[in-house]
């Protein structure tokens, strides 16, 4: 039995990381890859017990299926308004609650519980809240004299982006408080030294230094977004019609309602070269615009 | 031999480890619940569980010798958890199921046929004879019986009788009467009527125009179209045109009608006798009518209600059939109306004294007789899960989005076509 011992210090430390990493590769392969490995043979099959083989038929019906388009362009739509809401909203909170307020810690918490509370019942909450016969909302708007909305009605797409807005503000806001709080002090204090006033030293040099939790925050946001499902599935059901028709609901909607595994196999394939890809862009050009002082 | 491990040892370690989770994948799934020696696994509707059904349980694990796992969902819950079941071969004893469910397992050979057992023990239990004749069809595939009814429903004019009375108007039995008296009743916070977002609502109204969901001859969807139009025309105007009705709100919740109506906002609702226990509860001061379903081009409602079938790989179909027989005896059908007002698939049934005498009961027991399965011809195509989500887009664009009924019809129509071929 040959004795085999890696000839550097290097090689050794890479094989003691090897074994250390196998139960976290084992675990990935168990259930992750083979499950996707799974769903990659079966969206080359067809009929309700994916039984029967169709080679790429169902990649090609799905590029030339106007409700697959259609869901997809509304999964876009939200995903852009989480992330750019994501953005503005979790680095305002952060700005806000960087100061010395009395009570920042409570603003912190409080701002980070819908992020801990589970979907389905921020769902029913703002269901609630928003139904316009018996919601609080319209109750409250009508007691001040002001007009009763229909905002699940005449904007469900937005009110569900909103909604998701309202419970991920706090997880951004505390991504954007260690990003805010990793900023050197020396940097604003020379820039005052200089003459610059505040609105300068936030996009001179904190917006450009923030720009890798900004980056982190929009893959994060660009993922979560064009993997919602709760949202539609809770608080619209995917409408009213087809208006919040989010990709994954529309893929659980093929899948179990109209039994079409094979055909719900090819769309998850396809939304997962999409969001892979939007990421390779968005790190890509992340990356690109990071700056170091 | 050496403390060190061999590149060899090493790729053995990997190997073996490596093939862990692919042996377990390979090894095939556990044991199914219902396959457990001792064990029955029964899926039922969460809203289902009542008295009267624990105590045929209770008789059924004595009798057999079994603990039965009573495993309550909501449907679509039960309807993912059972279509994963199907696609591991895990499956469960007995399903309760919301109708529709039966011909289209039969058809995806998921469902076992219980013609067998139906030859043996029919006469003395009173099936097919016994049940009303559309809960037998809609149970049936190929001329084999797939499933027993368990419920059988319809829909009714709920009312609410001090504001008829209040606004001095009689119970409409029209269209045009409807549109009439909610006209009538709609003033400062309060609707005529109030509408379900869920679109299976509008089936009592395509049916009245004397719509069906499919022609199997023509292959056409709802027709005839121009009374398929004039049915969601008529609905969607008493929301944007009359303004006798609130805009729905799209969910998953079918409830906020009965809401509306319990909180004194609503004078009328189209709905079943599962409202009949929430409107009690919520309201009891409320005085509740029910009407006749309306009159159209002809008096129509929708049958609806629950079925139970036995999936194609259930372990042991004899036990199976013995809990289906024992929980639709007569006395379980009494006993369940006795203890939440339900209503039941058998004639019999409809004959007992109490289902008489009860004013909240009688209506629908007369109903029961005249009605009507607007789906069934689109089950048996095998497409009726995608037609299904193509009449809750063509419902809610128009009765929601006020989007015009001839386009939205139209649009559902060209996109069956592709599917339905």
């Amino acid at each position: 039995m040959s004795v085999l011992r890696p000839r550097t210090l290097s090689a050794r430390y890479a094989r003691t990381a090897y074994l250390f990493l196998l139960p976290a590769i084992l675990f990935f392969a168990a259930f992750f890859y083979l499950p996707i490995g799974n769903v990659v043979s079966t969206s080359l099959m067809t009929g309700p017990q994916a039984d029967r083989f169709t080679g790429l038929g169902n990649y090609a019906q799905a590029l030339a299926d106007p409700s697959v388009r259609h869901s997809f362009l509304v999964t876009v739509a939200f995903a852009v308004a989480v992330v750019a809401g994501s953005i503005v909203l979790g680095l305002a909170l952060a700005l806000a609650l960087d100061r010395p307020l009395r009570g920042r810690v409570a603003f912190r918490m409080m701002l980070l519980v819908p992020y801990l509370t589970s979907v389905a019942i921020v769902g029913l909450l703002w269901r609630n809240i928003l139904d316009p016969e018996l919601g609080v909302l319209n109750r409250s708007l009508s007691a001040v004299g002001l007009p009763e909305q229909q905002w699940l009605n005449t904007h469900p797409l937005l009110t569900i982006a909103a909604i998701t807005l309202w419970q991920s503000a706090g997880y951004t806001m505390v991504l954007f408080l260690a990003g805010l709080q990793g900023i050197p002090e020396t940097f604003h204090e020379a820039a005052k030294i200089d003459g610059a006033d505040g609105w300068h030293r936030f996009w001179r040099i904190t917006l450009p230094l923030l720009a890798p939790t900004t980056l982190f925050v929009s893959v994060m946001a660009v993922i979560s977004g064009l993997q919602a499902f709760g949202q539609a599935y809770i608080i619209t059901n995917g409408g009213p019609g087809d208006a919040t028709d989010l990709s994954v609901f529309h893929i659980f909607n093929v899948a179990f309602r109209a039994r079409d595994f094979g055909y719900a196999s090819a769309q998850s394939v396809l939304l997962l070269v999409v969001i892979v890809a939007f990421t390779l862009i968005q790190l890509r050009a992340g990356r690109r615009g990071e700056v170091q002082y | 031999m050496s403390p060190h491990l061999s590149r060899r040892d090493l790729l053995r370690l990997a190997s073996a480890a490596a093939t862990v989770p692919l042996l377990s994948a390979c090894a095939g799934a556990p044991p199914a619940p219902g396959a457990e020696p001792g064990t029955f696994t029964v899926y039922w509707n969460a809203g289902h569980d009542y008295q009267a059904y624990r105590k045929v349980i209770a008789e059924f694990e004595q009798a057999n010798k079994v603990t039965v796992t009573f495993q309550k969902y909501q449907w679509p819950d039960l309807r993912t958890r059972l279509l994963a079941d199907f696609a591991s071969g895990v499956v469960p004893d007995v399903v309760e199921e919301p109708g529709g469910w039966v011909q289209e397992f039969a058809l995806s050979g998921n469902a076992r046929s219980l013609q067998e057992y139906v030859d043996r023990d029919g006469a003395a239990m009173g099936f097919p004879a016994d049940w009303q004749a559309v809960t037998v069809e809609r149970n049936s595939y190929q001329g084999q019986v797939y499933g027993v009814q368990l419920h059988l429903t319809c829909t009714l004019l709920f009312y609410n009788k001090g504001m008829l009375d209040a606004a001095g108007v009689q119970p409409p039995t029209t269209w045009e009467e409807l549109l009439e008296a909610a006209r009538k009743l709609t003033k400062d916070d309060v609707y005529g009527i109030a509408l379900n977002q869920d679109h299976t609502y509008a089936n009592p109204w395509l049916l009245q125009a004397g719509v069906r969901h499919y022609d199997p001859g023509t292959k056409e969807v709802l027709t005839p179209r121009d009374k398929a139009v004039e049915a969601m025309r008529f609905q969607a105007d008493l929301v944007h045109r009359h303004k006798v009705a609130p805009v729905p709100v799209s969910g998953t919740d079918y409830s906020g009608p009965q809401k509306l109506f319990s909180a004194g906002r609503a004078a009328m609702i189209i709905t079943g006798p599962w409202d009949l226990g929430p409107i009690k509860e919520t309201s009891p001061d409320i005085e509740l009518g029910l009407a006749a379903p309306l009159k159209k081009d002809g008096q129509a409602t929708n049958a609806a209600g629950t079925s139970l079938l036995v999936p194609a790989k259930a372990a042991r179909p004899d036990l199976s059939w013995d809990f289906i027989k024992r929980i639709t005896a007569l006395e379980v059908e009494r006993a369940a109306t006795e203890e939440v007002g339900m209503l039941m698939p058998r004639v019999s049934w409809a004959e007992l004294p109490e289902v008489g005498n009860d004013p909240l009961i009688k209506p629908f027991a007369d109903a029961l007789g005249y009605a009507q399965d607007s789906s069934q011809e689109i089950r048996l195509t095998g497409q009726s899960g995608r037609f299904d989500e193509e009449l809750k887009k063509m419902y809610q664009s128009v009765v929601i989005q006020n989007r015009p009924a001839e386009e939205a019809i139209e649009a559902l129509a060209e996109t069956a076509k592709g599917f339905l071929k």
